[in-house]
């Protein structure tokens, strides 16, 4: 065991990856010599070579585009969006090649593809340095869509993604990168795609979040648990293909539910979330479906009492559960 | 018409291509415009849906260019490079069964006509966002750098396309890695209804390469003999390590955008002056010089031809489509079947 943060989880799981497999290679913003704004790829171009880090011009388009092309002739690219504010320029080599080669081949042409894209509040970055767009990904057919909460499924869904067949946005939230550490095993482990985590067992009310919110819930809970309310909080994880069942099974149990998202509420993914509890477990549900999100504002104000204004929080995480349970 | 033939001889040496080559481009240049004005007038007579991407007169740059490429060898194409399929070797059935949406096309009817591509033969099946296919070509090239590996990618666009960023960005990248990719630019004037003029402030669209660090040529796109040749150039370039080319050819289609088009943006004395330049009629005359085009030798090879085309057309229009179902497959790899919910009601169906 070692104990390791979020982002050296990252940096593992990108190593042992090119270790073990001829066909990744990297390539992004100040990825090489700088070793990444974050340092996410600190040491790989001496490791691994230039042709397998590759420094690439302020080209989003070529990053994405470029990698689409290399994953159809056999390669297995891990490209790095520096901040999801950036990846516009990319979005029709995402929606339009990565999203839709294997559709629009028939089959015949994939794209094993993992974009690493960092984003999230909470760190002072405004309005260009803090967003997260992870909707308009999961509302992407043909994408799978990953949002890690911990080191160690940053590392084992890393992993599951690059060694997967399909094209990948993996959001990398740079609030938890130096906030959280864990004993991950020495050994080789993957976590797999499309399946939640159940972080609390609870009975009374089901909590539902990813990333960064899944730290908030928990914050949220401990005052929560003090006023003997007992909650049940699962971590998404993988926001695309969703894990209905897992969400379900747990509804079944508590008949409440409250979605936190830090992104703006409206056509967030929790609103898909609510839509089809609401389609499906009707029957179960004793409150309705409560969603704790981000302000329909532009995402994120710079000045830090309009940061702490937009965001999700532990105090209005409980003043919401309260309330549910009051119903 | 000049009957003293001796003054017009030309040799194959002048030419500078053997008898085969010169025969082999030339059939797969009539084998284009055949099944090209065939699926044209198949379009209007209702026998397919959609609409239907004409490429008349602009046959001899995509098949000049992409004659004698590998299987290996990777194409990535817009919508108007029918030619370029014919010349690479994607079975004439297997073009028709893609404009015809069937079963049996390699896209099994998802895509949209004209958006060929082909596994085997190394074509990648396009999106139109044109110059898409440009940025992700470029990235076949930086693989083959990466592994090591002589293949080469060889990508189509309009003049209109090189206005895209993520088309200067792509080239960029070439520029930089010199990486194995030709870059055939098809300037037939045009981008839908917009002139060359309001399309780029500079003459030449070959020009453009200069910001990139690497030669840009403008040729003759309606000559076969001058467009294969330029290629042949660059593609051996590009395969032994030196960089990229782009080739700008002069060209132009003869009708609209799309067979919905009736092209009234265009003087009817532009496409006269163009048609005068037809790459079928200048190919023609140079073999008959060449003594290669005998009496009859031609009239054989259209119905050779025309008949390999309604094989093709017979077969498309006897294979069904895909079942409605078939929707549901290639969203992702095996491991994540797409959830079925055709009511939108869930699980509560």
């Amino acid at each position: 065991m070692k104990t390791t943060t979020f982002i050296e989880a990252i940096t593992e799981a990108m190593a042992e990856e090119m270790a073990r497999d001829e066909r990744v290679f990297l390539i992004g913003e100040d990825i090489g010599l700088y070793g990444g704004v974050f340092k996410a790829t600190k040491g790989l171009i001496e490791r691994f070579g230039a042709e397998r880090v590759i420094d690439s011009p302020i080209s989003e388009a070529y990053i994405v585009g470029g990698c689409v092309g290399a994953a159809l002739v056999g390669m297995r690219p891990i490209p790095e969006i520096q901040f999801a504010d950036f990846i516009t320029p990319a979005m029709d080599q995402i929606i339009q090649q990565a999203a839709k080669i294997r559709y629009r081949s028939g089959g015949a042409w994939t794209c094993p593809m993992t974009i690493r894209v960092c984003c999230g509040g909470e760190v002072g970055g405004g309005l260009y340095h803090s967003q997260l767009n992870e909707q308009w990904f999961f509302s992407q057919p043909g994408l799978i869509v990953l949002f890690p909460s911990t080191p160690y499924d940053a590392k084992g869904l890393l992993k599951s993604a690059v060694r997967g067949d399909d094209p990948v946005i993996f959001f990398e939230h740079k609030r938890l990168y130096r906030s959280l550490k864990e004993d991950l095993p020495d050994e080789d482990f993957t976590v797999p795609i499309g399946k939640a985590a159940i972080r609390k067992i609870g009975k009374d009310i089901t909590i539902v979040a990813y990333g960064l919110m899944c730290h908030k819930a928990l914050e949220a809970i401990n005052v929560l648990e003090k006023d003997g309310i007992s909650v049940e909080l699962i971590d998404m994880r993988t926001l695309l293909p969703w894990d209905r069942e897992t969400i379900f099974e747990s509804i079944k149990k508590t008949s409440k539910v409250i979605l936190i998202q830090e992104n703006s509420k409206t056509g967030g993914v929790m609103a898909e979330i609510a839509a089809s509890i609401s389609e499906e477990m009707f029957d179960y549900l004793d409150a309705p479906v409560t969603r704790v999100c981000g302000l329909d504002i532009p995402m994120l104000p710079f000045a830090p009492p309009m940061e702490h204004f937009f965001l999700p929080n532990a105090e209005k995480i409980t003043r919401a559960a309260k309330k549910v349970m009051e119903y | 018409m000049d009957t003293d033939q001796s003054k017009n001889k030309v040799s194959l040496k002048e030419v500078g291509l053997s008898a085969d080559v010169l025969m082999g481009l030339y059939t797969c240049l009539l084998k284009t415009r055949q099944l090209d004005e065939k699926l044209r007038r198949l379009f209007r007579q209702g026998r397919f849906a959609g609409t239907y991407f004409s490429a008349v007169g602009q046959e001899a740059t995509t098949v000049g260019s992409a004659y004698g490429l590998r299987d290996d060898d990777i194409i990535g194409p817009s919508h108007r490079e029918i030619g370029a399929m014919v010349a690479k070797g994607v079975p004439l059935s297997v073009i028709v069964a893609q404009v015809y949406a069937r079963s049996s096309s390699p896209d099994k009817g998802k895509s949209h006509p004209c958006h060929y591509g082909y596994r085997p033969k190394g074509i990648i099946n396009p999106s139109s966002t044109v110059a898409g296919q440009t940025v992700v070509a470029t990235g076949c090239a930086m693989a083959f750098k990466i592994q090591k590996k002589d293949n080469i990618a060889l990508a189509y666009f309009g003049e209109g396309a090189t206005a895209r960023g993520g088309w200067h960005e792509a080239l960029n990248f070439a520029g930089i890695h010199k990486l194995p990719i030709v870059y055939i630019c098809e300037n037939n004037l045009w981008a839908e209804s917009v002139p060359a003029s309001l399309e780029a402030g500079i003459e030449h669209f070959a020009d453009r390469s200069k910001a990139y660090g690497f030669q840009g040529i403008t040729i003759d796109g309606n000559d076969l003999v001058v467009v294969h040749k330029a290629a042949s150039e660059a593609i051996a370039k590009a395969r032994s390590g030196g960089g990229p080319t782009l080739i700008e050819c002069l060209t132009y289609r003869w009708y609209g955008h799309s067979e919905i088009d009736p092209a009234n943006y265009r003087r009817s004395e532009e496409l006269e002056e163009w048609k005068k330049k037809d790459p079928i009629l200048g190919t023609e005359k140079l073999l008959t010089k060449l003594g290669l085009l005998a009496t009859g030798k031609r009239e054989a090879l259209v119905e050779q031809v025309n008949q390999e085309i309604e094989e093709a057309v017979k077969t498309a229009e006897a294979t069904k489509y895909a079942e409605p179902e078939e929707a549901y497959n290639d969203v992702y790899s095996d491991k994540f079947p797409v959830r079925r919910d055709e009511l939108g009601m869930g699980g509560k169906q």
